[in-house]
């Protein structure tokens, strides 16, 4: 009897303690998802909510046979397949680096995570105006001092790169978690390996990485889901208005989903467009978890 | 395993949060946001305090809220309204286009609105959020409807054409958006004269103008033809608008309820300005210039820029440029070939009444106040944009010779503002990024003038049978 009372307690506390988050969540997370979601059954124009037709399927088969919207998708596939494996290779690569016990190593630690804390619409606009652009621009000149160039950045061919370019820029982000990672990988193992006569590489290759897959593992999630959902940077690479639109290379799904909703007033069919993502994403995160199986590493073997 | 549950759970959580994370900025539409940009900077302010107060409140004062910001309405002058209204309260609020659009999906939007009248009237009133102001208009004491300057019928719409109908807003003030500003520094400099200040040129006149004003230093342009105030020097759905009405056609059927972009002048319109990109009069997307136009302009590094009377008082603002007023003047609204000499405004911002308003009668004596009273004399001395009213086109600045030279063409050019623009009430704010999406590919090479035209009737015509058939059932 005593047992349960306790465990009463304990729940009741428990609830009372996440109470603020869950009315939030359930106020402004859930609710909307749940409502967008029957949204995308209608008719929704922006103006009609207390007209509403439901149009069954109507707005998901219009996704499908949406050319803008599937070549969007592609598009952000494409992205996703570039961006998310540089990015990872570059924020591990530099905690690596940021890992040595060298001089001035909080300063590069604040150099490297900067871009990631400052605002997209900084970053965009200092990429576009200051190095991307033709008259003048920074990037131009660098590649001028090797006799080529200059180039359009945010032209038909080269502005996907130029994307990814600034994306990976910002890939300071996932330094601290990497470092934090790092931390947790026992010395006795280096000690061990160093007694054996292991090398560096073989160190990196068998300790550190094994041990810090979990942490990938993480960033690489969310990597994806976060790409998948770009949507601000190729706006602003296309003007100082959101509703702006991006040249072809660089208009990405979610681009396209806020087009729909914000310049057409398409609401339903914007709600149906964003609710195929997250089930792709849905996808995409389960099948990611299930080869996580074959190249994670969990010291309890995952239990 | 309990842990790659958690992991799982997690993650999916992750998804959910990032999925409802995303929230846009705010951000203006057309060349008007430029002179908004300090507004709604300040009226950031504001808008925290508009979310307190929307019912009366127990003293029987009102609130109403606008989207009129510091910028265009100064607490000061709103201080002295609630002074003279003690009934009375006004917050203001700053909204953006998407922030619009979520306000009016949630019948949640402001009292007085504000709007870019040519493009925003047709479409509110189509979808029925403009509130008709006929009655109120006609007998109104503080508006004297006959004084109003033809322009401003703008906000007049009967469902199928503009300037017929009942009144649903009026101008703050306005410009012949699609006139030329010269620095004749530039000219100068490549010995080039400046062209007739009483006779508009046509369009393709002036692409060739700016060809010739076009300065190279090896392969760097160092001086440039023409420029935009916000948009590149390139074809854009803005000035498609005036070219249309210049040449007398209009893309959308009798009943509105279809376009048709494959008309020969839409092709014309579309050659000129590949051309002016292919040329490089201006910074555009194939030179990827992204100074903006206005800075060219003023830093003597380009010579002509499209924008109309408002731009005056940008060039009295600026630091640079007002040291040098000399250097400036007006030439014109050009028109094209064969067409008709127009003057169009191309956005007379202006505002409006919600149709679901709670409180018509304060919204109104707001309106009455801010379009007709006190501020419209305010607003015509600062020389930021013309008046509505004859009668205070007098108050306009005319100091110096400059002042003068612009106030003098301004005076022939209203002789020809008595056209509109023709707008599409279904295709809306749609417009624009179809043009965009089509635009952009045919000034990469990447489609031929014939995709470009058919595409825009495809996409525009899509969009006008969606909405049409919510609209009607």
């Amino acid at each position: 009897m005593r047992q349960i009372k306790q465990t009463t307690r304990r729940s009741i506390a428990f609830y009372t303690m996440i109470a603020p988050w869950l009315i939030v969540f359930l106020s402004f997370a859930l609710f909307p998802l749940v409502y967008g979601f029957y949204l995308s059954f209608t008719n929704y124009f922006g103006f009609n909510l207390e007209d509403l037709s439901l149009v069954g399927l109507k707005n998901y088969q219009n996704v499908f046979n949406d050319k803008d919207a599937m070549g969007a998708l592609g598009r952000t596939f494409l992205f996703a397949a570039i961006n998310v494996p540089l990015g990872t290779v570059i924020a591990l690569t530099l905690a690596l680096l940021l890992n040595h016990n060298i001089r001035g190593r909080s300063v590069f630690r604040t150099i490297f995570y900067i871009p990631s804390i400052m605002p997209a619409i900084v970053t965009t606009m200092m990429w576009k105006n200051i190095l991307f652009t033709g008259n003048g621009g920074i990037l131009d000149r660098i590649i001028g001092f090797f006799g080529l160039g200059p180039v359009n950045w945010l032209g038909y061919d080269y502005a996907l790169f130029s994307l990814v370019l600034m994306s990976s820029w910002g890939a300071g982000g996932g330094i601290l978690i990497y470092l934090a990672g790092l931390k947790g990988v026992p010395d006795e193992l280096y000690e061990s390996a160093a007694i054996d006569g292991a090398s560096y590489m073989q160190r990196l290759f068998r300790i550190t990485l094994p041990l810090l897959t979990p942490v990938i593992f993480f960033n690489v999630l969310m990597g994806i889901i976060g790409t998948l959902q770009q949507y601000l940077q190729p706006i602003l690479l296309a003007g100082d208005q959101l509703l702006a639109r991006p040249i072809k290379p660089i208009y990405l799904y979610v681009v396209h989903a806020f087009q729909q909703i914000f310049a057409n007033q398409r609401f339903a069919y914007g709600m149906a467009l964003l609710w195929v993502l997250f089930l792709i994403t849905l996808l995409l995160t389960l099948v990611v978890f299930k080869t996580s199986r074959l190249w994670v590493f969990y010291e309890d073997g995952g239990d | 395993m309990k842990r790659r549950i958690l992991a799982v759970l997690l993650g999916l959580s992750m998804i959910v949060l990032a999925a409802c994370g995303t929230k846009p900025t705010p951000g203006g539409q057309t060349t008007e946001a430029a002179k908004t940009t300090a507004a709604e900077k300040a009226g950031d302010k504001t808008e925290k305090e508009t979310e307190k107060a929307t019912e009366p409140a127990a003293d029987g004062q009102v609130t109403i809220r606008t989207t009129f910001l510091e910028g265009e309405l100064s607490r000061e002058l709103l201080d002295k309204f609630e002074a003279e209204n003690p009934g009375i309260k006004v917050v203001q609020e700053a909204v953006d286009d998407t922030k619009m659009a979520s306000l009016l999906a949630t019948q949640d939007a402001p009292d007085v609105m504000r709007c870019i009248g040519v493009y925003d009237i047709p479409t509110y009133v189509t979808r029925r959020i403009a509130l008709d102001l006929d009655e109120l208009m006609n007998n109104s004491k503080v508006i004297d409807v006959d004084d109003l300057l033809p322009i401003c019928h703008v906000y007049r719409y009967d469902g199928t054409t503009v300037g017929k109908g009942p009144w649903y807003g009026l101008p703050k003030d306005w410009s012949n958006d699609f006139a030329l500003f010269y620095n004749k520094t530039c000219f100068d400099n490549a010995n080039v004269d400046l062209p007739s200040d009483t006779e508009p040129m046509t369009w393709n006149e002036v692409v060739d103008l700016a060809k010739k004003l076009v300065i190279k230093e090896g392969d760097t342009t160092v001086q440039y033809g023409l420029a935009m105030v916000e948009n590149p020097t390139m074809p854009s759905f803005y000035y498609l608008n005036q070219y249309l009405l210049s040449a007398g056609e209009d893309l959308s059927s009798d009943d509105n309820k279809s376009m048709d972009f494959t008309k020969p002048v839409v092709g014309d319109f579309l050659t000129l300005w590949n051309d002016a990109v292919k040329s490089n009069i201006g910074p555009n997307p194939v030179n990827n210039d992204q100074t903006g136009g206005s800075n060219l302009f003023i830093g003597d590094q380009c010579a002509m820029i499209v924008t109309g009377y408002w731009y005056s008082g940008m060039i009295r603002g600026n630091e640079e440029a007002s040291k040098k007023t000399a250097t400036f003047g007006m030439l014109p609204t050009p028109m094209v070939e064969g067409g008709k000499r127009v003057a169009p405004t191309g956005s007379a911002t202006g505002g409006f009444i919600y149709a679901q308003t709670k409180h018509k009668e304060e919204a109104w004596k707001f309106f009455e106040w801010y379009f007709g009273g006190e501020p419209v004399d305010d607003r015509a001395k600062s020389g930021w944009g013309l008046p509505s009213f004859r009668s205070k086109m007098e108050l306009l600045p005319q100091a110096d010779d400059f002042d003068k030279q612009v106030y003098r063409v301004t005076l022939d050019e209203l002789n020809y503002g008595d056209a509109f623009i023709p707008i599409n009430p279904y295709l809306g704010k749609a417009g624009r990024p179809m043009f965009e999406k089509w635009v952009d590919p045919f000034i990469f090479d990447r489609a031929t003038l014939e995709e470009t035209m058919q595409g825009m009737t495809d996409d525009a015509n899509q969009t006008i049978s969606e909405m049409v058939s919510v609209l009607e059932g």
